[in-house]
């Protein structure tokens, strides 16, 4: 049988602050499949980004493990991860370029070391048509609105046909209806086939998904549907906690 | 709340029999809003008060031993319930329910078992969120008016809101009940008091009297 695509196995994360120990992610276990839609809210601050950070193997954890296909993120070199980051899993954030290129190159400049000019600059231009900013190219960061700058952070994510998207956040600042559509985008990438994680700051984006979950506390909890993996709980704990190895970090 | 206004309503809509009318509810409103037993005695209720009458029956269908089922269509005086109903004010939902009194007079040998009642009470919220979930996908799957569809949305969206404020209350009162336990174990393993031990006015544990 084949690995899931995303597993999560007892991962703990605590940040210091002086003596003070935060901490962010306990004993936090998650497994999602290609072309399932997960979206996981939380309140500010409970550990979203964390989350989808160790997910991505882009922070390691402090316990647990973070399986992407059955590789183990943790015990992989650092050139094998920079290729599944270029290849395989998108992380996709809020945020822009730097300087207000046109959004046509901000989109196919990670493609460039990959895969040429002429075919970067194609699948970019895919990509923005798929999300439906198609009309967009030539515009820049700063002409854009939220959502469509929401848009393009997804555009910059599929442009490599990824296994697994990982999007943090991306409907704060949008109103109700592009808040729809995003869902309804990510929802659609989901059905073809790519594995979308999602966390938001509103539960309306839940609508969308195949399976929700809240992430309070340091842990992530979820109504049966999110782990058909796992006997129904009984007790919380059931659901959160796994055994899970002590691993880098 | 009742189910009459809700059967009400539904019979102006389209007019029908009691099975029907229960799976219309489930539809509309998801499978734990009302109990199907509730769509029997709200039409008894409203054929007494003359608000719904019988329009007329159904053969028993493919299993023969069952009864015909009665059809029942709104009264005039039906609709005019249903329209001052409709106009009139609506009660806020109260405030306090049994886990908030819970939570305000627990004693701290009581933490550890309203933890585990506050986790309960998430997963239920949860899955209340995913029944919503699941009536989205019919609502957008089915060819309704625009309008009407948009009303839905709306009511849906209220439903989620309240959920929202009620899973970020507990997930406030069990991360907050969960950090006096975990300090009260310091404490214990440092020869202070047991969780067991009567809090004292000022102490850690006695701030859970004041949530």
């Amino acid at each position: 049988m084949d690995a899931p695509l995303l597993t999560l196995e007892a991962v703990s994360k605590s940040y210091w602050r002086g003596p003070h120990e935060l901490r962010v992610l306990t004993e936090l276990s998650l497994e999602m499949g290609a072309g399932e839609f997960h979206v996981v809210w939380g309140k500010p601050g409970a550990g979203k980004t964390t989350l989808l950070k160790i997910a991505a193997g882009l922070e390691t954890c402090d316990r647990g493990s973070v399986r992407f296909a059955g590789i183990d993120l943790a015990c992989i070199p650092e050139a094998e991860h920079a290729r599944l980051m270029r290849e395989q899993i998108a992380w996709i954030r809020r945020g822009g370029p730097s300087s207000d290129l046109p959004i046509l190159d901000y989109v196919a400049l990670p493609l460039l070391p990959t895969f040429g000019h002429r075919r970067a600059y194609a699948t970019a231009r895919d990509a923005m048509a798929r999300v439906g900013i198609g009309e967009c190219v030539q515009r820049r960061w700063k002409s854009l609105s939220d959502g469509e700058r929401a848009l393009v952070g997804i555009a910059r994510g599929v442009a490599r046909s990824p296994s697994l998207l990982l999007v943090d956040d991306p409907t704060t600042n949008l109103g109700l209806r592009e808040r729809e559509q995003l869902a309804a985008l990510l929802r659609d990438l989901a059905d073809s086939g790519v594995g979308v994680l999602m966390t938001v700051p509103d539960m309306k984006e839940m609508m969308s998904a195949h399976q929700i979950a809240t992430l309070s506390g340091g842990r992530l909890l979820a109504p049966p549907e999110i782990a058909p993996h796992a006997p129904p709980p009984e007790r919380p704990e059931n659901v959160i906690a796994f055994p899970g190895a002590r691993r880098r970090g | 709340m009742s189910a009459k206004y809700a059967i009400l309503g539904l019979v102006i809509e389209r007019p029908g029999y009691g099975y029907q009318l229960a799976q219309r509810l489930e539809e509309r409103f998801g499978s734990s809003a009302f109990a199907p037993s509730g769509v029997y005695s709200a039409l008894d209720q409203l054929s007494r008060d003359e608000l719904v009458r019988a329009a007329g029956e159904i053969g028993p269908g493919p299993a023969r031993r069952a009864a015909p089922r009665m059809i029942y269509e709104a009264t005039d005086e039906g609709v005019d319930h249903f329209e001052a109903w409709m106009l009139g004010s609506s009660p806020a939902p109260p405030l306090r329910d049994e886990l908030h009194m819970k939570i305000a007079l627990c004693r701290p040998r009581n933490v550890q078992p309203l933890i585990d009642m506050v986790y309960g009470q998430e997963l239920a919220c949860l899955a209340r969120l995913r029944d919503l979930k699941q009536l989205s996908h019919h609502e957008l799957a089915g060819s309704e008016q625009e309008w009407s569809r948009l009303m839905r949305t709306l009511a849906r969206d209220a439903e989620i809101a309240s959920w929202k404020a009620r899973i970020e209350w507990l997930q406030n009162a069990r991360e907050l009940l969960e950090r006096l336990l975990e300090e009260s174990r310091v404490l214990d393993t440092r020869g202070g008091p047991t969780p067991t031990a009567r809090p004292r006015a000022n102490g850690r544990l006695g701030r859970l009297h004041a949530l």
